[in-house]
């Protein structure tokens, strides 16, 4: 008895520190839609692409942890505004189905890049951390889990202030909540959409390393799972909620542990998908869901 | 030879994934299911002609009719989320259909081997087509002639009233139900269309391959399936066929001699495609074009005549 106790509370506390990169995801995917309402499925490939530029940077120069953190999420961002520009850009505001349809072909089109330049083996990525095991009463935590969990806290306060307390983010928010009447008070909404692809792809491109050094491996296969996963957690959070996509992302992570731990993988997802049904029925407009009224 | 009827046959299969997803469309919901009601057919009627021994035209049909019913089951909930909530949704729906095939194992003893669904293993030798000596052009055939019959349906639906009424709903919801159309009714049993088309088409894609296991049945094909309309354009039904032959005959077939190189292009040419025809390759004005040109060409014909 005693000794299930810890295993669960073992598995929760694992599952609960790799939700961190679930809910940078979930934040990703809810800062786009926020501002632009529209989804971007190519999020989640562009993040881990952004952790395969900063492989290819450890290629020609070992570089210290906190470098390869900050190439990854300049690569995140570089994505970003390349996904921004051949899929939203030119096409009409009120066609909602293109561009979705071609953030699915720019979703392919970077999964088959990375494949193709890696010639399709998955690729080793570096521990960012060191690898120690933290001894708390009697369990044991992943000190490297740990650093994740720290840096997505870091990674998020630091979009919170973006957001909240500079002129960007000022213009960031009006042009989520009306368009219209920011370009009228001279905001290019052009530009602000811009600038939102890039942070939250700077966002990914740290959940994309986050990610690597947490599993071990990189490989384009990772980005189908976590995409859906980040649409959960986006939906289960509170679409628009940043709040909301942190907490369901750390729910989310520390639920699909426990199933994995007492029901086995093979399970895992199953639970997950139940877990956002009993959502959707219960309490469709998520954790923290904006206020009725508004879209 | 063999090799286009091959091609052909796999056509006709993804055009009846597509056009479930265009009836979905219509009615202005993006589903991401249609790979899920696939699943549900393609398992369902392959049990019925290996284990029960069904003729395949009595699976199929069965099939479709058990993954109509459970479209219009996840329809009624489907109702509460619109956007980007039913597209996650949906997705959830069809990776749900798909884990649960991954731990479904169902197997009997016929002789000294074991048949039937074994979880991860997937679902072997579903060899009705093989089994009773058809050839493959006749196996194309069949194929085609179910295609033509939902084609035919739907072009048929799509100038009746029940069509205007979804099309409203697509259009604008609000304005729609102003006009005293029932949401409910409109989106619910388009989802339920959708499913029996899916169905009929994941039957027949388990006969064809013989071979079907939980892998084949995820979030890349459901993708494909909502693809084909918004590629093609929700004009008409010939746009999600035409959208069909463009990616599979030209992108994934045509394309071969490029190795590995294909699969770069096929994203860029999506993403291009999107950019240049935002409402789909046979849009509005592409229609309008066309029937232009026919009507030319038939006036000029009776010019002759007279």
């Amino acid at each position: 008895m005693q000794a299930g106790i810890i295993d669960f509370l073992q598995s929760l506390a694992d599952g609960v520190l790799f939700g961190t990169t679930y809910a940078i995801i979930g934040i990703g995917f809810t800062l786009i839609f926020g501002v632009m309402h529209k989804l971007n499925l190519s999020f989640a490939a562009a993040s881990i692409g952004g952790a395969y530029l900063s492989l290819a940077l450890l290629a020609v120069w070992r570089a210290p942890s906190l470098v390869l953190l900050a190439t990854s999420a300049a690569g995140g961002a570089a994505l970003g505004v390349l996904v921004f520009l051949s899929c939203f850009r030119f096409i009409r505001a009120d066609n909602a189905l293109a561009p979705l349809m071609a953030t699915v072909g720019m979703l392919l089109l970077i999964d088959e890049a990375i494949a193709h330049l890696t010639a399709g083996v998955p690729l080793r990525y570096p521990a960012l951390f060191p690898d120690v095991m933290l001894d708390v009463g009697p369990m044991m935590v992943r000190s490297d889990l740990l650093f994740v969990f720290a840096i997505g806290c870091v990674a998020t306060s630091l979009l919170m202030w973006l957001l909240y307390r500079t002129r960007v983010g000022i213009a960031t928010r009006a042009v989520a909540q009306r368009p219209v009447a920011a370009a009228l008070c001279g905001i290019g909404i052009g530009r602000v959409n811009a600038t939102t692809f890039a942070l939250a792809g700077a966002l990914g491109g740290v959940a994309g390393a986050l990610t690597g050094t947490a599993v071990g491996v990189l490989s384009p296969l990772l980005t189908l799972p976590i995409t859906v996963k980040g649409l959960i957690v986006t939906v289960i959070g509170g679409l628009g909620s940043i709040p909301g996509a942190i907490l369901a992302g750390l729910l989310v992570g520390g639920f699909e542990n426990i199933i994995q731990h007492f029901r086995g993988v093979s399970e895992r997802d199953l639970h997950v998908m139940l877990l956002l049904f009993a959502f959707l029925v219960f309490r469709p407009g998520g954790l923290f869901a904006p206020p009725a009224g508004r879209d | 030879m063999d090799y286009y009827i091959g091609l052909a046959q796999i056509i006709g299969i993804h055009t009846l994934l597509g056009l479930s997803a265009y009836a979905v469309l219509l009615t202005g919901q993006v589903s991401l299911a249609q790979a899920g009601f696939f699943a549900i057919g393609a398992y369902v009627g392959g049990m019925l002609t290996v284990l029960a021994g069904w003729h395949v035209l009595s699976g199929m049909i069965v099939a479709g009719l058990v993954a109509g019913v459970v479209a219009t089951l996840v329809g009624f909930p489907a109702l509460r989320v619109k956007g980007l909530m039913l597209v996650v949704a949906t997705t959830a729906f069809g990776e749900a259909v798909r884990l649960f095939f991954f731990n479904f194992n169902y197997r009997i003893r016929r002789g000294d081997v074991l048949i039937g669904p074994s979880g991860g293993e997937g679902f072997r030798q579903i060899r009705f087509f093989q089994e009773n000596g058809w050839s493959t052009i006749e196996m194309a055939l069949f194929i085609w002639a179910i295609v033509i019959l939902v084609l035919a349906t739907l072009w048929w639906l799509d100038r009746s009233r029940a069509g205007t009424v979804w099309r409203a709903v697509g259009e604008d919801e609000l304005a729609a139900q102003s006009a005293g159309v029932s949401i409910t009714a409109v989106k619910v049993s388009a989802m339920g269309l959708g499913g029996v088309i899916a169905g009929l088409g994941g039957a027949l894609y388990a006969h064809n391959t013989t071979h079907i296991e939980h892998a084949q049945f995820g979030v890349v094909l459901a993708t494909f399936a909502i693809a084909y309309p918004i590629l093609g354009g929700l004009t008409s039904v010939l746009g999600t066929l035409a959208a069909v032959v463009f990616i599979q005959g030209f992108l994934v077939e045509g394309l071969r001699f490029l190795g590995d190189w294909r699969n770069l292009l096929f994203g860029a040419l999506i993403v291009l495609a999107m950019n240049l025809r935002p409402n789909g390759l046979l849009d509005a004005s592409a229609v309008a074009a066309l029937r232009r040109g026919l009507s030319f060409r038939r006036k000029g014909a009776a010019h002759a005549r007279a």
